[in-house]
């Protein structure tokens, strides 16, 4: 007797790249990334297709479709739209059940998310006011430097020393820098110093909400190695590897509840 | 322009709608249901389209619960704003400009007509016709624009008193209560003081400040502030205000008083929601007398109301669009709420709001001085005292209303709630293990950021 194959799809379109994740059961199945463009609903349906196209499927093998992200009020291709607050909650739990905390830091917010042990969302707080700790902060600072945003990571981690950033407003930081680079100072060391100044004003996120271990660092900007570090400094902590690209965990969270959803429609069992 | 694409009541429900109450308003003339009906469906979506947009999000947007007949009833009290004010002030009512969120009594009895700032808001708007959903977001922005140059681009913006500078409303009084719950009342009362338009009375009801409700010298001192007001808007109206006149309307006050509170028992108590947030959110401003600027009118459709809300309670009657276990969320914080239709799609409702729920929730003693019963009476708001005992009444409403969860919401510029929020909220939490949530609004347009609304939705998910 061959059993039918059940496949969910989460999908997350946010202010920078639109993602996609396919779960089979327990597995993670195909994933699809791509940047997001000004339509949203066609940016969602981009990266569900190049999850599907990886994965050999259709759309129609997909049991359920979860939407999240800025992009989830509008994704008619979804059958339930979900924030990414709970989503990269799930994500974080599926991969890694100790995880309590979670810092997400994507392309035009910041949150502080704390879990319980089934990824339920305790409590948690978000920047969206400002830019500091965010992709675009970041992007901005990588054009001031002429390096791919990819790289400033690795570039800060070679830093001698810190260079002192009294600004994290993207618009006064940028042209600190500017003076800064004129002044003679090395380029990884005044990273090192944005990075220091972001992760300090995140930990007033977890002032509020706290911190628990295991800590998950998730979204774009989590693969950035110098922020990672400057944060494991800053909050004091250690934060787990993940198995895989941490720009994908909300969808992947989009997923896991997709599968969660049907199930308790009665959709499979 | 001509407006297309307008929602439209289905033309079935009139004559069930027609066979309604009329709406008897202050000067003893009265709307039939079928002067309503004929408004709201021939008048108003020429005059005001954006009130009939179909975005499903838009604040402004018409109740899709047509069978409760005090939801288009209202919205016909709210269009007809500017046509009745203007009417009334014509007949020799003056117009009086209040801020502080105290009861109107005193304003009504000696013959004036007691605007607060989001009510002169809606005078304002009913002067420009003819504007859709774009356009009337495009006027309210350039309002604000005003707002910044009439007062500071520090306050809030909500005061209003842009509306008072250049002229463009005929109000006759600014006469604002000076408690502490509102940063914008003093920069709006300086404004005045230094702005253009002298011709407009200024008089402030000096409050006593740090709780002094149980204290004699308060009660009366805050008796002749009273007194004097009402002396000076009977100057105005070119009548003397006796205590009786008084009396008179603080019965008629706490019997909105007393509708809204078994209204909200009512609701409260219901297993399913009698309606939506929005029907429920203006059925309890009703009681407040203050929203429809004429008393009698809020009166008479209250009046009508809850029956509506009883029968539907006993029936086991659910409002359209609500889900049949919704989480329930509790606002605090002034002047600003939550989107109500995104809530609603989430799964959540809200269920009540502390704000004016702390003045039309405490119902003035009937006999004695009327003047040192309602001083005492707005004295005791709990809305204006200490964080602590604000927290406790809070956690009473809490209770009754079956919150899930707290959101406090305050504008940006509103500087006294947004320092009280993080205490009130850590009380609540500590003394009830309730979640809260703070959340700043800094914005105007149909429809919330998406960032708020992010935030909320994140909330209701978490309860
Ligand atoms: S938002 Fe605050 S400051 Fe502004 S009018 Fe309301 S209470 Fe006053």
């Amino acid at each position: 007797m061959s059993l039918k194959r059940n496949f969910f799809a989460g999908v997350d379109v946010g202010s920078l790249a639109a993602k996609s994740v396919i779960l089979e059961d327990g597995k993670v199945f195909a994933t699809g990334l791509v940047p997001s463009g000004f339509d949203s609903v066609e940016s969602g349906l981009n990266a569900l297709n190049l999850a599907l196209e990886t994965a050999g499927l259709k759309k129609e093998d997909l049991t359920y479709i979860v939407g999240t992200g800025y992009g989830r009020v509008s994704a008619p291709y979804a059958n339930k739209a979900v924030t990414e607050i709970t989503c990269h909650a799930k994500g974080a739990n599926f991969l890694h059940p100790t995880v309590r905390t979670i810092i997400d830091m994507g392309g035009q917010d910041c949150k502080a998310i704390r879990i319980d042990q089934d990824g339920a969302v305790v409590d948690f707080a978000m920047n969206d006011k400002c830019a500091a700790g965010t992709g675009r902060f970041l992007e901005v600072m990588a054009g001031v430097f002429k390096v791919k945003l990819e790289d400033l990571g690795a570039l800060s981690l070679s830093a001698t020393e810190l260079v002192p950033m009294s600004s994290t407003c993207t618009v006064f930081a940028e042209s600190e820098t500017i003076s800064l680079v004129a002044r003679g100072e090395k380029p990884a060391n005044i990273l090192n110093g944005i990075h220091h100044a972001i992760a300090n004003r995140i930990s007033g996120l977890f002032a509020r909400v706290g911190i628990t271990s295991d800590v998950f660092f998730s979204g774009g900007v989590a693969k950035n190695t110098g922020m990672k570090t400057a944060i494991e400094e800053a909050l004091k902590v250690t934060i787990v590897k993940p198995e895989i690209d941490p720009q994908l965990i909300g969808a992947l969270g989009a997923a896991v509840l997709a599968r969660n959803f049907s199930k308790k429609q009665g959709l499979w069992s | 322009m001509v407006k297309t694409d307008l929602y439209e009541y289905p033309p079935e429900l009139r004559e069930e709608f027609e066979a309604t109450e009329a709406i008897q308003f202050r000067d003893g003339s009265s709307a039939t249901a079928a002067d309503v009906w004929h408004f709201m469906t021939e008048i108003a979506p020429k005059r005001y389209p954006f009130a009939y947009t179909q975005k499903k999000y838009a604040g402004v947007r018409l109740s899709r619960d047509i069978h409760l007949p005090s939801a288009i009833k209202n919205h016909y009290l709210l269009l007809t704003m500017n046509d009745r004010i203007t009417r009334s002030r014509e007949n020799g009512a003056p117009v009086i400009f209040v801020q502080g969120g105290q009861s109107v009594d005193p304003y009504y009895a000696a013959g004036g007509i007691a605007l607060r700032p989001a009510s002169v808001g809606l005078w304002a708007r009913g002067r420009h016709e003819g504007l859709g959903l774009n356009e009337e977001v495009v006027r309210q922005h350039k309002q604000k624009e005003k707002a910044y140059h009439a007062i500071s681009f520090e306050a809030c913006q909500t005061a209003g008193y842009e509306n008072i500078q250049e002229g463009g409303l005929p109000i006759d009084m600014v006469a604002p209560f000076t408690c502490l719950r509102c940063s914008d009342i003093s920069y709006g009362v300086e404004a005045h003081r230094h702005g253009p338009n002298k011709a407009v009375k200024l008089m402030n009801i000096d409050y006593p400040m740090r709780h002094q409700a149980d204290k004699t010298w308060a009660v009366e001192y805050f008796a002749q502030n009273l007194r004097r007001l009402t002396s000076e808007i009977g100057k105005l109206a070119g009548r003397e205000v006796t205590d009786a006149d008084l009396s008179k309307e603080i019965r008629l006050h706490n019997e909105g008083r007393r509708l809204a509170i078994e209204t909200a028992e009512l609701w409260w108590s219901a297993d399913l929601p009698p309606t939506n947030g929005v029907d429920r959110r203006s059925l309890y401003q009703m009681g407040g007398m203050e929203v429809h600027g004429d008393p009698s009118a809020s009166l008479t459709v209250l009046r009508e109301s809850h029956a509506y809300i009883k029968e539907r309670v006993n029936k086991g009657i659910k409002a359209e669009g609500v889900v049949d276990k919704p989480i329930r969320l509790f606002v605090c914080g002034s002047c600003v709420f939550p989107n109500d239709f995104r809530i609603e799609e989430a799964g959540a409702i809200i269920v009540g709001q502390d704000n004016h729920w702390s003045d039309i929730s405490t119902l003035v003693e009937e006999d004695g001085d009327p003047y040192q019963n309602l001083a005492h009476a707005i004295l005791s708001y709990p809305y204006e005292q200490s964080v602590e005992v604000r927290a406790a009444w809070t956690i009473e409403q809490l209770k009754k209303s079956r919150a899930d969860g707290v959101l406090f919401l305050y504008q940006w510029g509103c500087n006294t709630q947004s320092a009280i929020a993080r205490m009130l909220c850590d009380t609540i939490k500590r003394d009830t293990g309730i979640p809260t949530m703070i959340i700043e609004q800094h914005e105007g347009g149909s429809e919330q950021s998406e960032q708020l609304l992010n935030r909320v939705n994140a909330f209701i998910e978490m309860l």
